[in-house]
């Protein structure tokens, strides 16, 4: 009960009146079947499954930036499976969950397959894929009978499966909801706003971004599923690839970064259908040909215009609470030994053995192109080495980018949120999904773990990260490293064109972290940072150890004075 | 023998076109790293404007259009195609690739490509359309044909094939050994080097949209005749070549011989008999299809290296 009535708080404090707007327009919606026609109502209830299968590919190009063309594909799978099972007399609820599951399977091996791509290439290889769909619906006949379709007969009537969709949809858009403020969903925001970042803080980019294509095509499925009893038949040439098209412009002008896009897309779209049944008269065109031209004359003028969307996306309330927080993982000692590596017979590291002590800032250092960030993003686990080894338990090391790489939508919070979901134990898809309670509470401690991080930081909590000083970024990306719980930090030239106000700001929060017990490797071209930080200096030339040893004894070696610093002291 | 001599040389003419189409796709995302789905309705426009300038809306015979008409109607057919694809990129594809938004130009792409698919089958309403012939091939050989080992093999899918490879080796030398081609170069390389040392990179990435909808619309229009045409048969070049280039991941150099693997891979599945089963052309684009995006997932595994 107290779980009932902390979720009520919750859901009371979060409110906005957008939402008062969607429950009002849901419920003057469920009442349609009453004023419409039959025919008119199954129109609209087709038109709901086609905005609940929208809703899902919002969640795929909204929250993982992923511009999937095979929404339409899932849809179609979900129809193939849902007239086979209905047509075998399977109950409606068994077929939908089947489509589901069928959708969200092709989902996910699509994802897996093709999510590594840079995004133009998953665009491409989406876009095929909806062609294949489409042909094997058209030459094979067992999926969907041919041009003779599969009869499916039976089943709710229009006006039950009219508010059947509508609860779909609205489930749909919930889920959208719970996932995008999931760990899950800030850290496909993540990886979507900067990869390499995101990868840097342990986000399992590739996992994250096919669980999204799977989620989004599990929807399609059950759309697909229950789209095609309503229709009573399994026609193959519904699903070519122009309804990958069109549930791509629903997303686009409905707007994609919130659950509330689609619907209104689809509805813009269905007053479009209207203007080209009228369009079509007036001209003697097809209705259907007016209509694929008035929505592609549409989305023209969208784009040309610069528009993001009907629905304008809004940042979740985030609100902290006592509770067990991330951990830390032990004090680690990082070793590498004989590390080297090659690209194309261009030697970027070669014998190369340092070790990084717990309590104690290791300085790497070297002109440019001697190896350095080589050697970082092998002990990172970036890059495999070619030979040599590396001692660190699994976790234990991250890492932060050369340049100041922040994930500019996102807020700080959300940064320290990202780097800390490792730790999380009730993050997952389903407890996201549901937002237990456990998966709440969880979520309000590591809220306020995070509050507590950026406090210590000094860095404001609430603004998007792209519009923070530079100063506040190149802090947020080492508190972000921090909270990833790692026992190891490599910061790659934290001090990089910063002014020596940010330079001793940066150093300040580096004594810190040393002095709770951290191991640090800090690559740095600023040798008065380096003189005033590192315990030990590591001297790089060429992708060879020059020198290894404390700051005295490595600025009194000849051959250091001589390759790296010229006639300058250290 | 004879099956394989017919497979050869049909699957390499129906490849060289896709070959060359692959290697439009390849040089546009190498240039913007825009990927242009709109490259096959570009082609059907091309192909369908020369037909109505060549023989007006009646009813056409691959014999009814003399040469001087026919290259009328070519240049016009290809300089509408031009100035479309250049006009698409300019005004819907290029502002969101300057923003650095995928979802955009991906939108903006699609659109164009339905808006003229739609434009053309709303103007050109019959199912299939026969392409006039200004070559003579019917006084070559049998008719037209050859027969070779037992096979039959059409003259003019032996003259589409050597002139397809003929434009992707103008093509390649264009992009060699001109003033025009090393700057293209540059930009590939280098986009913002590009534009600060002063090359004027938009109007030559605009040329080079035009120039490669022209390339691929003129092998199509070769190809046109050799069996009837339609807007899918367009949308069909235009989605293999865009296999073919994503399977080398773009790369111009390897994108026509790709293009012809698909060719001939869909012409064997068309015609051959495995094990006394035939597939037919029931799989003809669903079997290269799948093979081609396994490769293309294959191609994906190796491509784990993120650029910081």
């Amino acid at each position: 009960m107290t779980g009932f009535a902390d979720a009520f708080r919750e859901v009371r404090s979060s409110w906005r009146r957008r939402w008062t707007i969607a429950v009002v327009a849901f419920a003057v919606a469920a009442f349609a079947p009453l004023v419409f026609g039959e025919a008119r109502t199954a129109d609209l209830a087709d038109g709901l499954y086609l905005a609940c299968a929208a809703v899902g590919l919002a969640f795929a190009v909204g929250v993982a930036g992923l511009p999937s063309l095979a929404q339409g594909a899932f849809v179609a799978v979900g129809a193939v499976i849902g007239a086979h099972l209905l047509a075998a007399g399977a109950p409606t609820p068994l077929a939908a969950l089947a489509g589901g599951v069928g959708g969200g399977l092709s989902g996910w091996i699509v994802g897996y397959a093709f999510a590594r791509l840079p995004r133009a290439g998953f665009a491409a290889a989406t876009w095929i894929v909806s062609w294949l769909v489409a042909f094997a619906l058209q030459s094979i006949t067992w999926f969907l009978g041919g041009s003779q379709g599969i009869v499916v007969s039976g089943g709710p009537t229009a006006a039950q499966h009219y508010e059947l969709a509508l609860v779909v949809t609205g489930l749909a858009a919930l889920g959208y909801l719970a996932l995008a403020r999931s760990p899950i969903g800030l850290r496909l925001a993540a990886a979507r706003d900067r990869e390499p970042a995101a990868l840097a803080l342990g986000v399992p980019v590739l996992r994250v971004k096919a669980a999204a294509v799977a989620a989004s095509g599990t929807v399609a499925g059950i759309a697909g599923a229950l789209a095609v009893q309503l229709a009573g038949i399994g026609d193959p040439s519904q699903y070519d690839p122009f309804l990958s098209f069109r549930l791509f412009v629903v997303v686009l002008v409905g707007g994609a970064l919130s659950p509330l896009g689609p619907p209104a897309g689809m509805l813009v779209l269905g007053l479009l259908s209207l203007a080209a049944d009228a369009v079509g008269r007036l001209e003697n065109i097809a209705a259907a040909r007016a209509h694929t031209l008035l929505t592609a004359i549409m989305l023209l003028g969208i784009v040309s215009l610069g528009w993001e969307g009907i629905v304008r996306p809004e940042r979740p309330a985030r609100r902290g609470a006592p509770g067990a927080g991330p951990g830390r993982m032990k004090p680690t000692t990082l070793a590498a030994t004989a590390l080297g590596k090659s690209f194309d017979n261009v030697i970027a590291a070669d014998d190369v053995a340092l070790t990084v002590e717990p309590g104690s800032i290791t300085a790497l250092v070297g002109p440019n192109g001697s190896g350095k960030t080589t050697v970082l993003r092998m002990l990172a686990g970036t890059i495999a080495p070619d030979t040599g080894k590396i001692t660190a338990s699994p976790g234990a090391v991250a890492r932060t980018l050369q340049s100041t790489a922040v994930f500019p939508t996102l807020t700080p919070l959300e940064h320290i949120l990202v780097a800390s979901a490792g730790y999380r134990r009730r993050g997952g898809l389903i407890r996201s999904l549901f937002a237990t309670p456990k998966a709440r509470a969880e979520d309000a401690a590591y809220v306020e773990n995070a509050q507590r991080v950026l406090v210590r930081f000094g860095i404001p909590h609430e603004l998007p990260a792209g519009e923070l000083p530079v100063s506040d970024q190149r802090a947020l990306m080492l508190a972000a490293a921090y909270a990833t719980g790692a026992s190891v930090l490599l910061v790659d030239e934290p001090t990089a064109g910063a002014s020596v106000a940010e330079a001793a700001r940066i150093s300040d929060l580096l004594r810190s972290l040393r002095a709770e017990g951290l191991a640090l490797l800090v690559v740095e071209h600023n040798l008065g940072v380096v003189r005033s930080l590192a315990d030990r200096i590591v001297v790089l030339d060429a992708g060879r150890v020059l020198a290894d040893g404390s700051p005295d004894l490595v600025a009194a070696d000849e051959n250091v004075r001589a390759a790296y610093l010229g006639r300058s002291a250290l | 023998m004879a099956v394989a001599l017919q497979i050869l040389a049909s699957g390499f003419a129906a490849g060289a076109v896709y070959g060359l189409v692959a290697v439009g796709h390849s040089l546009v995302f190498r240039l913007t790293g825009v990927v242009h789905f709109a490259f096959g309705e570009l082609i059907a426009l091309g192909v369908f404007v020369t037909l109505l300038v060549a023989a007006g809306s009646g009813p056409v015979s691959q014999t009814s259009v003399g040469g001087a008409r026919f290259l009328l109607a070519l240049a016009i057919g290809l300089l509408v195609t031009a100035a479309t694809s250049a006009g698409a990129y300019f005004l819907a594809i290029d502002p969101y690739r300057a923003r650095g938004s995928v979802i955009g130009w991906v939108g903006a792409s699609l659109a164009v490509a339905f808006a003229v698919r739609t434009v053309l089958v709303v103007f050109f309403d019959r199912p299939a359309y026969v392409f006039p012939d200004p070559l003579p091939f019917r006084r070559i050989a049998d008719g037209g044909f050859w027969h070779v080992g037992g096979a039959t093999i059409q003259v003019r899918t032996i003259f589409v094939a050597a002139a397809a490879l003929a434009l992707a080796g103008l093509g390649g030398a264009l992009l060699q050994r001109t003033r025009f081609g090393r700057a293209l170069e540059a930009i590939a390389q280098d986009f913002d080097a590009a534009v600060l040392v002063g090359l004027p990179v938009a109007r030559l990435v605009g040329l080079a949209f035009a120039l490669a909808g022209v390339w691929a619309g003129l092998a199509a229009i070769l190809a046109a005749p050799s069996a009837a045409f339609d807007v899918d048969a367009a949308a069909r070049y235009g989605l293999y070549g865009l296999l073919a280039a994503a399977v080398v991941w773009f790369d111009p150099r390897h994108a026509l011989t790709a293009g012809i693997a698909l060719g001939l891979i869909q012409a064997t599945v068309t015609s051959a008999q495995i094990g006394g089963s035939e597939l037919g052309p029931a799989y003809r684009d669903v079997i290269p299809l799948a093979l081609g995006l396994l490769l293309f997932a294959w191609r994906a595994r190796t491509m784990t290296e993120v650029v910081e």
